[in-house]
């Protein structure tokens, strides 16, 4: 029965009473008029609506985002008696995280003998010592009885012959504290374990009456006082605005991937939450971190899975060369990804790429038996036939070093709850919270581990709605909103819907995407960084002359990319001064005027890790560089501003899990 | 929502799970909470599809343009937003109704892609013309690059 009453929810979209309480009526616009006829002719009586319906909305927590974390975060706070809305632009079961095919890190130990412990080792390493060790505490302790958890919701893992959860191999994870060789945690659903994670938690969520409202696009937070008071959107079903009035706000909306122009990502990852979050005056985490995979189809960016290259599959650049033997010798081309990546972009920078613009290489299969194509890889086959016409029997494929992931985002503490760093401490944001892709805890600091991403959604998802439910009672009576709360917003709305300039949002987002894949790809310079600053403000300012052409309110699809390039533009200019000023190489963050060697990156520490500490002076905190960035931007201008805070190295408890204490990292 | 294969393996599954003892004792530290103890933890299955009645057909092209063009993985993102760019606008009601069920029906992005590449059998559900010229499509017998979901200037009527 509640299962029906949730579906006629689901299908029924807006549950409180519709009497629209106000309207706004925006700014007097100007209208363009072109007397010589060529574009643009703005008719009076082209349906030009000044004025937007508004919806208020009142809930006890407002999550933006359903996906992973979204999902988790929404179903923990539905189960705890909370009055909960999901508002998310996307069917839930088509977030982003339907794409993962990888598992979920967790000592569960059912290969092998396991311990939390070493996973904490694990990751810390993986991070660079950049991930702050209580939040990772936090994420390795908790992972074993969150997949327990998510079994008991049904979701259907991979078993062993006797029934246990199977667990494989994934990159980066080791046993006793990397001494032990490689440890098996990964638990996967076959190769669909995002869509069954999304499956899994939407269906429960629903039983417990979580409000969805797809298909709406949240604009901006609400923040009074420095305090978050829910979130504004707009339904594209009826073009409505709808204020929702919420105690707690969790952000989950995933990573910014389409910043760039190769990336795996979907083109629904485009950074919304941390855009409202910088437009709201808050700082962003760490952007500068953006994970890079090897192969990507060059252009269309779809993955290529490093299996290709398992089965005999080379790189070769513009001389036919299989250039890894030169960078890898051993490994060659099943070197480690940031490795590869570097190797890639070396080719294509000494001038040996290939194709009319000779800046990618190629991924070559042909060499290969047909037969093993087609029985090994036959999911490449129609890939590369598909996105890059190419026959895989007969031609390389084009690939390029291509965006994965994105390690930054919202800074919050191992809890979930948003802060920001004023007089040196951190201070959390009343009734903000943030997880998964979109939050930065930071679990993955300056390079994240295969397979803990899901881990990171459901444990920080389950985070945030454990710590609001501690925090506040169902129900709460809350003062409402001000009249005019989010008005700026619709302003925004509605100067992007008629906006008439010289450049379309189309040609706008291609430049910022060719300059964020020139000046801020694997390997960055100074120069280069530089310069990629500088096109990057000048390209913010055209946002000014921005064109759009479809002036309805309804499936205004023209409207939401448009939107979402502001999203995309903000997190663009945040991501490359924060990388311009970062002068060492860390993680996946690797300058080429910072390097120890051509491939290991040089980190710039309080102590240089790899000599003996003693007789070393501490570097002060403005001389190193162990600390996460705080990137504030102004959206009017465009302009950047960076401050400093620093990583937490204490583990949670430090009986239960030593902390472990920056060293060198080599595998 | 679900096809019934899908609906079926899943109850299957799940019949499997109840039959498991379910585990109690889960890890205490930190007030951990969340396991919902309840007698009967068969998986849910998700509300089932329904179309949407009374739209009219521009508006409903309007709502598959944004639904080809926002999904799940960026495969089935490139593909669909290039197949409607191709069909949308020259569909009739017939196809457009089929167009919507074959993308908001399934719940798994994958099996769309799977399906139109044919590396699996289309559910009957789903079979007709417009997954005919779907699979049709994909084949990209031309062999065009297809490196990118178009922009959509194409639909921009003021600059033919």
């Amino acid at each position: 029965m509640a299962a029906v009453f949730s579906a006629s929810r689901v299908l029924g979209k807006k549950i409180l009473p519709s009497k629209p309480l106000l309207t706004f009526c925006p700014a007097i616009r100007k209208l363009h008029f072109y007397i010589n006829g060529k574009r643009g002719d703005a008719k009076v009586t082209d349906a030009m609506s000044m004025h937007y319906p508004v919806v208020d909305h009142e809930f006890d927590a407002v999550v933006v985002g359903a996906g992973g974390a979204g999902l988790r975060a929404a179903f923990g706070l539905s189960e705890a008696g909370f009055n909960t809305a999901c508002v998310t632009k996307l069917f839930p079961t088509r977030s982003h995280t339907v794409a993962a095919q990888g598992g979920i890190n967790a000592a569960l130990g059912n290969m092998e003998e396991d311990d939390w412990r070493w996973h904490f080792y694990d990751t810390v390493k993986g991070s660079d010592w950049l991930g702050d060790q209580d939040a990772i505490h936090y994420m390795t302790e908790q992972a074993p009885a969150a997949v327990v958890e998510l079994e008991n919701f049904g979701m259907p893992f991979s078993r062993t012959e006797d029934g246990k959860i199977y667990q494989r191999a994934f990159g980066g994870q080791s046993l006793k504290f990397g001494k032990g060789g490689q440890a098996h945690r990964c638990c996967c659903v076959a190769d669909r374990t995002g869509h069954s994670l999304l499956h899994t938690l939407y269906g429960r969520s629903l039983r417990y009456d979580t409000n969805y409202f797809v298909e709406y696009f949240a604009l901006d937070l609400l923040m009074e006082g420095g305090e978050c008071q829910g979130i504004i959107a707009l339904c594209m079903e009826d073009g409505s605005i709808h204020r929702f009035r919420a105690k707690n706000t969790v952000i989950a909306t995933g990573g910014y991937g389409r910043a760039y122009f190769s990336c795996t990502s979907a083109h629904t990852s485009t950074g919304d939450g941390n855009a409202m979050v910088a437009r709201g005056g808050l700082p962003c985490q760490d952007l500068e971190f953006v994970q890079f995979h090897p192969t990507g189809i060059y252009g269309a960016g779809c993955l290529i899975t490093e299996g290709c290259r398992g089965e005999g599959g080379i790189l070769i650049n513009s001389e036919g060369e299989r250039f890894m033997e030169r960078y890898a010798p051993n490994a060659k081309d099943l070197a480690s990804r940031d490795v590869v990546s570097r190797s890639m972009t070396i080719e294509i920078r000494e001038g040996r790429g290939v194709g009319p613009e000779k800046d990618h290489v190629y991924l070559q299969l042909h060499h290969l038996p047909p037969q093993q194509l087609a029985t090994r890889l036959p999911g490449i086959s129609e890939t590369a036939m598909i996105f890059a016409g190419v026959d895989v029997t007969k031609e390389p494929i084009p690939v390029l070093p291509t965006v994965h992931y994105n390690m930054g985002g919202i800074p919050t503490n191992y809890k979930g709850q948003v802060i920001t760093y004023k007089d040196g401490e951190d201070k959390v944001v009343p009734g903000l919270y943030a997880c998964g892709e979109a939050g930065c805890a930071s679990v993955h600091g300056a390079n994240r581990l295969g397979a803990n991403s899901l881990l990171d959604l459901v444990v920080f998802g389950r985070a945030c709605a454990l710590t609001i439910a501690e925090n506040n009672t169902p129900g709460e009576k809350i003062a409402p909103l001000k009249a005019n709360a989010g008005e700026e917003s619709v302003a925004n709305l509605d100067k992007m819907r008629f906006a008439n300039g010289n450049t379309r949002t189309s040609e706008i987002r291609l430049n910022m995407q060719k300059t964020m894949q020139s000046h801020a790809a694997v390997f960055r310079t100074g120069e280069v960084l530089k310069e990629g600053c500088v096109k990057m403000d000048a390209l913010y300012q055209t946002l000014d002359d921005i064109r759009t052409f479809d002036r309805g309110i309804v499936w205004n699809t023209d409207l939401v990319e448009t939107l979402e390039l502001q999203n995309l533009m903000l997190n663009a200019m945040q991501t490359i001064n924060a990388a311009e000023a970062r002068k060492e190489s860390r993680g996946a963050h690797a300058r080429e005027d910072f390097k120890a060697s051509q491939l290991i990156g040089e980190r710039v520490d309080e102590y240089d890790y790899s000599k003996p500490m003693q007789g070393q002076d501490k570097k002060p905190f403005n001389k190193h560089w162990r600390k996460h960035t705080l990137s504030y931007i102004d959206p009017k201008t465009g302009k950047v501003t960076l401050e400093y805070r620093p990583v937490i190295d204490d583990s949670l408890n430090a009986e239960d899990c030593a902390a472990i204490p920056p060293a060198i990292r080599s595998y | 929502m679900l096809s019934f294969t899908v609906s079926r393996t899943l109850f299957c599954a799940a019949r499997r799970t109840s039959l498991r003892p379910t585990v109690a004792a889960l890890a205490a530290t930190r007030g951990y909470r969340g396991n919902a103890q309840e007698p009967n933890l068969i998986e849910v299955p998700l509300p089932p599809w329904q179309e949407k009645k009374g739209e009219s057909l521009d508006i409903k092209r309007k709502r598959l343009l944004y639904e080809s063009r926002k999904r799940g993985m960026l495969e089935n993102c490139i593909l669909l937003s290039l197949f409607a760019k191709r069909y949308l606008e020259s569909m009739n009601e017939t196809q457009l109704r089929q167009y919507d069920r074959l993308i908001n029906e399934p719940s798994n992005d994958w099996d769309i892609y799977y399906w139109a590449t044919e590396a699996k059998p289309t559910p009957e559900v789903f079979q007709g013309e417009v997954m005919d010229m779907l699979k049709e499509f994909t084949k990209n017998r031309d062999k065009e690059q297809r490196l990118d979901a178009p922009n959509l200037e194409y639909l921009d009527k003021s600059c033919h």
